[in-house]
């Protein structure tokens, strides 16, 4: 395995923009070449030597490539981007869009990421054990696709519009997340494990949203359908009983929104339109 | 001043019935001269191509529904973008490219005069801004009538000479070319929230049909005696089988022309050129068209072309729009003009599999093919309607070659595919005539005398494409064709130049083209004083703040006519 | 004016603009900030000096309609320009909007009490106010929906479901009753020309961005029905005229990161507020805006710890921290050029009175400023 540490000179100021740190492109380069690399920092390109010490130690296994991060990089953009194999370990606080269109491999990040987690994912893994932004597996303004396959696990809360347009994937949160998980959602599953400020699966047409926390209520356009004993989420299966919603129902949506029933006391008024 | 001499290269000027031979071309002053001097900076064209540049008669460039179609968009700029360099400025593409970037790109592919086909009169301020903002390229906008209330109050009443002299006002006023006329009646009834099906319904809220709007309007153009005929995008776009009525709004003025002078354009007939009562079985009614259009020398077209890739649909014609969102569920942008007009824009992806996309593609090269006189048809994708401009060098390897189109139809929807007559067509295009659907047909149809030519007298406005028109057989090496005429060798404008391989290398600014349509008084007074009554009753804007100054131009070139009143 | 020794002082135009240029020309992430009170030829250049020094130019969209301009890249917009309302709107609807104080002619000139082709009077009309207060506004209204803050959402959804014909499930939605919803939801697609206006109300409360993307889905649904229009509320001068010559020349309205040497876009990431928060960016030009007062503290006061250049006409807390002050003429009194009005129309201003000696307009100090940095580029 090649090893390639990367260590923040210093207190990174300025916007850096470095999608070449990436298991793919730096896999075949020495340590020499990878320094002399130049990645944007505010507007004007750099050595990446300048930003990072960068040393690389290699064991002879050239089959695996792991890039290893130790510092504070919140300001570093598009780290894994396109990556298809190889790992990215984060020991720090991460910036936005990491591991953009990435199709394998492995992020993990042990601090927290700014937004734009895994924005246009097509596979992989990434997992965060503290908190995300907003927009984690979305995709850009105006676009209609969003992530597409592959799996984001948080263990601290999410921000805002998690999931938004996603196609396929499963985004799992072990915190709580903010407004519109699943806001025009296509298709993927989303489990938010700790609670939701609301509006779950806005304007979805499919897709499957899971709620085991607190939610203070279910958008209007969501029919209510049964109660469902558990849930599934990929091969496990996540104790109920949940009520279980449809919708969205605006955009003719078959969408599937399940809500923990222990924790939402205040939706039990649904219950009137279970079948007798 | 500067002289330039073009040498040894094959040249191609159709209006001066020059066909391939080899010609040096003489540049003084930015003119074609008859000769030049030794010090003359010398283009090395031997082997390669020469023509006049390009002249694009309708692609939708600049204005409120373009930029319109920029903001609602953000994804379609991501994909394509030209970095500041300390020649050219930045900017993005793909479907609705910066303005900037829109001249770059006609300069880069051989272009040198565009025109922004529709302009609503109240937004024209802005259509000039931004065309202000086209670097290198001469242009120019045609504003909109054929829904606006001044029209249709003076045509109700059939007073066709002050309806002539309004619009010389609007034209003055908004700086345009050339009369545009977009679903006549039509949009009214959409700004209403009504529907109007065909020519002779009445207009809601108007007693009026369209009909009588474009008999209307086409006799003013010929009393302004304005360089361009009227330009008509016709009713019923939205109507599965609509090739009857393009038919019919070109006969509809068919006994107003005079001589064999064309007095009506149909632009984009592939949009109107289809038959059938659903969408599972529309077809082309190209031949029938192109029949008409072969026999009837008053009408001259332009195809409209679609390509197959992502692409942005603008019009005005509101209704339409709509109804193409509703078919696609894509994002729609709607923006009604009091008084005037409409417009709507909806992102689009023509796919070869689509049954109804591969019809639409064949019907434009159909009627490309089909139309015999090269003088009446023009090549256009109604930008970025049917795909972007620079796809125009892929459309000619289509025309010149048979090969190239059995190529391209191997995607094509099988069942689209049978139902065309384009397989059997083997017509092939010549390199004249590829210069006459670019260039000279579309200038003269403009009347512009010094562009789309190389005589003497003539704007020194060349293209130099890197292929040796003797040596290749575009039939065969239509590859060859589509990728030297994609990145000019040279262009040069009012001759400097101003693109070298393909690279730009000089930014002048272009001239704007507008009309001045002298009419005599008392009419133009009486006119403008029922302009003025219509502006405090039914405007938000005032009159005189309406009217365009000539220094809003940043390099404004007056054509001045006198009206026949 | 140029700040030596901690105090605004008096110097050549020409040393201020030499010194704009050098701070300008070496910054490696400055943002150019404000736009909306100047005119066109003002912002053309602006963009222009943003991709010569590689920054990010940005206007006060990004504080106010910012999200109406999300919504429209993910919805599309059913829109008119005025003038249509005056002449046809027979239900026009205020949502999250006080025209009365905030766009004092509106109502006379475009909407409830405007004369139309085909409404002559008040009578004509039917006027709902929707809003977390009752307004001025909303006392003139027909209807009033008075709804809790943050819950547009809620009701809008709640629309689009009985504007389909869908059956509300809960019996009160944003706290009003279901059938008074249903109610609302009939008077919209009964009438003949209907028209959503709507403020800061909608887009600055909880959903911003998507609360506008429900409006303007509402309203697309409605258009299956009868024929309706959606129109924001556009207030800052020229924020419009700034968005449409951003977009012609970038592709993008606002927040239009240039530092790679092309467009790039993304709310959130190329704001300016944003920037400042995180403390990217270390230089700033301010042209006709006091972002100093109006935006956030973590904003703020970044903008203290960088150079700043502004260009105003006016004194404010933004000139009073700034390294440099250019006092400009006033568009629309002593100089002219365009403007775009709040529905896209360009209208071209011209000046009154000539400005004081020694005072220029905008768009020749941002002229020098580029002259002077092309020449440090290298050019």
């Amino acid at each position: 395995m090649t090893e390639i540490s990367l260590r923040p000179l210093r207190n990174i100021q300025l916007p850096i923009d470095a999608p070449e740190i990436t298991p793919n492109l730096l896999a075949t380069k020495s340590e020499a070449e990878i320094s002399n690399l130049k990645i944007w920092e505010g507007n004007a390109k750099v050595e990446l030597s300048r930003v990072f010490q960068v040393s690389v130690n290699d064991d002879g296994d050239t089959n695996k490539t792991l890039i290893r991060i130790i510092g504070n990089v919140a300001k570093v953009r598009r780290i894994g981007y396109r990556m298809e194999t190889g790992s990215v370990i984060i020991e720090g606080n991460v910036g936005m869009y990491l591991g953009e269109e990435m199709s394998g491999g492995s992020i993990v990040v042990t601090g927290n990421v700014e937004s734009w987690l895994g924005v246009k994912m097509k596979g992989g893994q990434i997992e965060v054990k503290g908190n995300a932004g907003d927009l984690v597996g979305a995709g850009y303004r105006g676009t209609t696709l969003g992530m597409n396959g592959g799996s984001i696990l948080i263990n601290g809360n999410a921000g805002d519009e998690i999931g938004c347009w996603m196609r396929n994937g499963t985004i799992r949160v072990k915190g709580n997340t903010g407004f519109m998980p699943g806001i025009h959602m296509n298709g993927g599953t989303i489990l938010i494990e700790g609670n939701c400020e609301g509006r779950a699966g806005a304007q979805m047409r499919g897709g499957k949203i899971l709620v085991t926390g607190h939610i203070p209520s279910i958008l209007p356009s969501f029919t209510f359908e049964d109660i469902q004993q558990k849930a599934k989420f990929g091969e496990e299966k996540i104790p109920g009983p949940f009520y279980l919603y449809s919708g969205d129902l605006n955009e003719n949506g078959k969408g599937k929104l399940s809500v923990s029933i222990a924790n939402n006391p205040q939706l039990k008024w649904y219950e009137r339109y279970l079948e007798v | 001043m500067s002289e330039l001499i073009v040498k040894n290269g094959f040249v191609y000027d159709p209006s001066n019935r020059i066909n391939g031979e080899r010609a040096d071309i003489c540049v003084r002053d930015g003119r074609i001269v008859e000769r030049v001097g030794p010090a003359a900076i010398v283009v090395d064209a031997s082997d390669m191509l020469v023509m006049p540049g390009g002249v694009d008669i309708h692609s939708h460039i600049a204005g409120s529904k373009v930029n319109g179609g920029r903001i609602l968009r953000p994804e379609d700029h991501v994909k394509d973008v030209e970095s500041h360099t300390a020649i050219t400025r930045a900017g993005t593409g793909h479907s609705i490219p910066t303005t900037y970037t829109t001249g770059y790109r006609y300069a880069r592919m051989g272009y040198t005069t565009v025109f922004e086909p529709a302009s609503p009169l109240l937004k024209t301020r802005h259509t000039h801004e931004e065309l202000n903002d086209t670097p290198i390229v001469d242009k120019g906008c045609f504003p909109l009538f054929g829904n606006d209330w001044h029209t249709m109050e003076f045509l109700e009443e059939g007073r066709v000479e002050e309806c002539a002299a309004y619009i010389a006002w609007m034209l003055r006023a908004t700086k345009g070319y050339a009369i545009k006329i977009v679903n006549p009646g039509g949009v009214e009834a959409w700004r209403s929230g009504k529907s109007l099906v065909g020519l002779n319904e009445q207009v809601p809220n108007f007693e009026i049909t369209p009909r009588e709007i474009l008999r209307g309007i086409c006799k003013a153009n010929q009393l302004l005696n304005l360089p361009h005929s009227i330009h008509v995008h016709t009713n019923d776009l939205a109507k599965i089988g609509n090739y009857e009525t393009t038919i019919e709004t070109m006969e509809a003025v068919r006994d107003l022309a005079v001589e064999d002078r064309p007095i009506i354009h149909v632009t984009h007939v592939q949009f109107t050129g289809r038959t059938g009562s659903a969408w599972h079985n529309v077809g082309s009614g190209a031949p029938e068209i192109a029949a008409y259009v072969n026999k009837h020398k008053h009408v001259t077209v332009d195809i409209g072309q679609v390509i197959f890739m992502d692409t942005t649909t603008m019009t005005a014609d509101g209704g339409f729009q709509y109804m193409l969102y509703q078919l696609s569920h894509n994002k729609w942008m709607n923006s009604d003009v009091e008084v005037e007009t409409g417009a709507g824009v909806v992102p689009y992806t023509y796919r070869p599999r689509n049954y109804v996309n591969a019809v639409q593609w064949g019907i434009g090269l159909e009627l490309a093919l089909l139309i015999e006189d090269p003088w009446r048809v023009y090549l256009t994708t109604d930008h970025p309607n049917g795909g972007d401009f620079t796809k125009y060098p892929r459309i000619i390897s289509w025309l010149m070659s048979t090969k190239a189109r059995e190529r391209a139809m191997r995607k094509l929807n099988g069942t689209a595919k049978r139902k065309l007559d384009l397989q059997a067509l083997d017509r092939e295009y010549s390199f004249s005539e590829i210069a006459t659907i670019t260039r000279a047909g579309t200038a003269r149809a403009l009347n512009l005398h010094q562009k789309g030519h190389l005589g003497i007298g003539a704007d020194a406005d060349i293209s130099i494409y890197n292929i040796n028109p003797k040596e290749v057989n575009p039939s065969r090496e239509y590859r060859t064709v589509r990728r030297a005429l994609k990145a000019a060798a040279f262009t040069i404008k009012d001759g400097r130049i101003v693109v070298k391989n393909g690279e730009v290398t000089e930014t002048p600014q272009g001239r704007t083209y507008w009309v001045d349509s002298e009419v005599p008084q008392p009419l133009a007074s009486e006119v403008e004083s029922k302009l003025r009554r219509n502006f405090r009753e039914y405007y938000t804007v005032e009159m005189d703040n309406y009217q365009m100054d000539d220094d809003e131009l940043e390099n404004s070139h007056k054509i001045t006519v006198k009206a026949r009143l | 004016m140029m700040r030596k020794n901690g105090r605004l002082e008096t110097v050549a135009y020409d040393e201020a603009i030499a010194t704009s240029a050098q701070i300008l020309a070496n910054a490696k992430y400055p943002i150019l900030y404000g736009w909306s009170s100047t005119n066109c030829g003002a912002i053309r250049t602006g963009v222009e000096l943003a991709e010569w020094i590689g920054g990010v130019i940005d206007n006060t969209t990004t504080v106010c309609h910012g999200p109406t301009l999300l919504g429209v890249h993910d919805i599309g917009e059913v829109g008119s320009s005025l003038g249509e309302i005056r002449q046809r709107a027979d239900l026009i609807i205020y949502w999250g909007a006080n025209p009365v104080h905030s766009h004092p002619h509106h109502i006379s000139r475009y909407s409830a009490l405007s004369k139309g082709r085909f409404r002559k009077d008040r009578k004509d009309r039917t006027v709902i106010a929707v809003d977390v207060r009752r307004t001025d506004t909303a006392k003139l209204a027909d209807h009033f929906l008075q709804i809790p803050p943050n819950s547009d959402y809620e009701l809008l959804c709640a629309l689009r479901m009985a504007v389909r014909g869908d059956e509300l499930e809960q019996d009160v939605i944003a706290g009003i009753p279901a059938d008074k919803i249903e109610q609302m939801a009939d008077l919209m697609t009964g009438c003949e020309f209907g028209v959503i206006f709507f403020g800061v109300g909608l887009t600055m409360t909880s959903g911003r961005h998507r609360n506008v993307d429900g409006a303007l889905s509402l309203v697309r649904d409605l258009n299956a029905r009868t024929k309706f229009l959606i129109l924001p509320m556009r207030g800052h001068f020229n924020v419009t005229g700034a968005d449409q010559v951003s977009a012609w020349l970038t592709g993008y309205p606002y927040a239009v990161d240039l530092s790679h040497g092309f467009p790039r876009y993304n709310p959130g990431d190329t704001t300016v507020v944003d920037i400042l928060a995180r403390g990217d960016c270390d230089a700033a030009l301010v042209v006709a805006a006091d972002p100093v007062s109006n935006f956030p503290v973590d904003a703020a006061r970044r903008m203290t710890e960088i150079p700043v250049i502004t260009i105003d006409p006016h004194p404010s807390a933004t000139t009073m921290i700034s390294q440099i002050v250019f006092p400009s003429a006033v568009v629309g009194i002593e100089t002219g050029g365009t403007i775009y009005r709040m529905d896209g129309v360009a209208i071209r201003t011209k000046p009154i009175v000539h400005p004081p000696p020694g005072i220029r307009s905008d768009e020749q100090i941002l002229r020098d400023i580029l002259t002077k940095v092309k020449e440090l580029k290298g050019l």
